[in-house]
């Protein structure tokens, strides 16, 4: 069920990158991060999946609304570089070889290295603030840039 | 499986990969991005469910935020390109300004 599932997320995101229509590929996107907090749900991690959902697909779907509203109903027609799905598919060849490969074979030999979770708290709170100082530098990022799309504001309004 | 949510999780960072790299128009810049934290976030996601690693769930919650804001302020840059320049590929904006 599983493989179903993602195989039909993996469809969609390829779909959306293929599409002509704008409207088509943003709804095959829509419909991929969909089925992917369905996924998150079907996995008992229902705020996530729920979170997924109403959040992250709700959001960037209208973001992304903002965005065909300037591009139009067609995808502008520009050159494609042919080495990039190469370089794409040994990326991928190249992770699950080593590092997926890798990690089953640690796994086997050291179960025990599954079952220290400290491994991820220890270094927890530096992630925290990092992401913090991320999210204030993008905010004030997107103040910034209100800014510059009024560069003619009056002062006497 | 956690192995096979991580060779799709790695699949789908790579055609999020391919998007960003091929093409050329900004919104499909956009929706490989988001692939891209996708991917991470179905990372982070199985290994809570199959590892037991529940620590990464907030990490998770995060990223979804942070996508949000990073999508937010790509299109108020497209827009804003858009606004000044005409173009909706990102490659001519330098030529278009120049003129």
């Amino acid at each position: 069920m599983n493989i179903v599932i993602l195989t039909i997320v993996l469809a969609l995101a390829i779909a959306s990158l293929n599409l002509k229509k704008s409207i088509a590929a943003l709804i095959s996107f829509a419909l991929m991060m969909l089925v992917l907090g369905i996924y998150y749900i079907s996995l008992d991690e229902k705020l996530l999946g729920l979170f997924q959902i109403f959040v992250y697909t709700g959001g960037i779907g209208v973001l992304m609304l903002f965005g065909i509203t300037l591009i139009g109903v067609e995808f502008p027609i520009t050159k494609k570089n042919p080495w990039t799905a190469f370089i794409s598919f040994l990326f991928f060849v190249l992770v699950v070889v080593f590092g997926l490969k890798n990690h089953i074979l640690l796994v086997a030999h050291h179960p025990e290295i599954v079952e220290s979770k400290e491994l991820f708290a220890n270094s927890y709170s530096d992630f925290v603030i990092i992401f913090a100082l991320i999210g204030s530098s993008l905010l004030y990022a997107t103040i910034k840039m209100i800014n510059v799309l009024n560069p003619k504001r009056k002062k006497n309004v | 499986m956690f192995e096979t949510d991580m060779l799709f999780a790695i699949a789908l960072f790579s055609i999020g990969l391919f998007g960003v790299t091929s093409n050329k128009d900004f919104l499909r810049i956009f929706f490989s991005l988001e692939m891209l934290i996708n991917a991470v976030i179905l990372m982070l996601a199985s290994s809570a469910h199959y590892l037991g690693l529940s620590q990464n769930l907030p990490l998770a919650y995060m990223l979804i935020i942070l996508a949000t804001l990073e999508a937010g302020v790509g299109i108020l840059i497209f827009a804003a390109a858009n606004k000044f320049t005409h173009s909706v590929v990102p490659d001519e904006i330098d030529h278009e300004g120049s003129k």
